[in-house]
């Protein structure tokens, strides 16, 4: 209808109901309620104490009671309010004042979580599968390895084989070695392992990687 | 013009009160009482008794009038109720039915 919009003056009080199809400017006072389907602006000198339903409030002022709107409601810094705000969109800003619950909504909550859910569970999976590989194949053997047992899957039965021979074969060997050279303890923890590849043991390693590239090239 | 606007689609049930300026062009319903001037629009309907200092009814008013100084029917304007103001204009082409007290 009207593009026009309602102004409150700073020197005006309403008590009682108020509704309207335009926007609402309160400079002055409205006790009651409002029904709007537009926007409800209280200015920093406005007090609104009602039950209000608009499509946006934006409250810069005083506000007392409960809001629903069908699409945001933004409280400013210069905005104080105590009441319920039930709205898909909910700003509040820093500085503002608020006391109450926010309720975003029901309809758009399964959603949200829903998708949520959806994105987020995956995500982690992922993000841990990825960080383990990562983090274990520190060793560029492994890293490689890793990589070996991720894309050529079609060769399943012989690459196992091959990986099982030279981690075993390894270690037995490494002990031996590492007794004989006297340093067992540190060696014996970074062997048990696997991924023991580390700066401790290279003399060990060696073998096992000439093992493994053997078993790659096979 | 710090004054209040009530726009064409706003329906207030109740009471509005103020100590400025008010131009209704939307329906009010209730009891309006102010210090200074009324405005009712073309499109303003009031339904409501009135007490103020000016009045300017260019809508429709139903119900009773109390201004401390003028009120002014327009031409376009429609009115059921009681007037009660030392100065009360009637204008050629406006609609009036009730009575008329100026205090005399």
């Amino acid at each position: 209808m009207n593009e026009s919009t309602t102004v409150i003056g700073e020197r005006t009080t309403i008590n009682g109901n108020l509704e309207g199809d335009e926007d609402l400017v309160v400079h002055g006072r409205i006790e009651g309620g409002i029904s709007l389907k537009h926007t409800l602006t209280i200015e920093p000198t406005g007090v609104v104490v009602a039950e209000v339903q608009v499509r946006n409030a934006v409250v810069s002022g005083v506000m007392a009671g409960n809001i629903t709107a069908e699409d945001a409601v933004h409280i400013t810094a210069q905005g104080r309010m105590i009441g319920d705000i039930r709205a898909p969109r909910v700003i509040i800003v820093d500085g503002a004042s608020f006391r109450g619950r926010v309720d975003m909504g029901d309809l758009d909550m399964p959603r949200a979580s829903g998708s949520a859910e959806d994105v987020s569970r995956p995500a982690p999976v992922a993000a841990r599968r990825v960080p383990q590989a990562i983090s274990t194949g520190k060793g560029a053997v492994q890293e490689k390895d890793a990589e070996k047992a991720v894309a050529p899957k079609p060769a399943v039965k012989p690459k196992p084989a091959a990986k099982r021979k030279p981690a075993s074969k390894p270690k037995p060997a490494a002990k031996s070695r590492s007794t004989k050279k006297q340093s067992a303890p540190a060696k014996s923890k970074s062997k048990p392992k696997k991924g023991g590849s580390k700066k401790k043991a290279p003399a060990p390693k060696a073998p096992s990687v000439g093992r493994r590239k053997k078993a790659r090239k096979r | 013009m710090a004054h209040t606007v009530i726009g064409g689609s706003i329906v207030i049930d109740g009471e509005v009160t103020g100590e400025e300026a008010l131009v209704i062009q939307g329906t009010v319903k209730g009891r309006i009482s102010l210090q200074e001037q009324l405005v009712v629009e073309e499109s303003g309907v009031v339904e409501a008794d009135i007490e103020t200092q000016n009045v300017d009814v260019s809508g429709k008013v139903t119900g009773n009038i109390l201004a401390s100084e003028k009120v002014e029917i327009s031409s376009g304007g429609r009115m059921v109720g009681d007037i009660k103001a030392p100065r009360i204009l009637i204008a050629d082409g406006a609609i009036f039915k009730g009575n008329v007290d100026m205090d005399v």
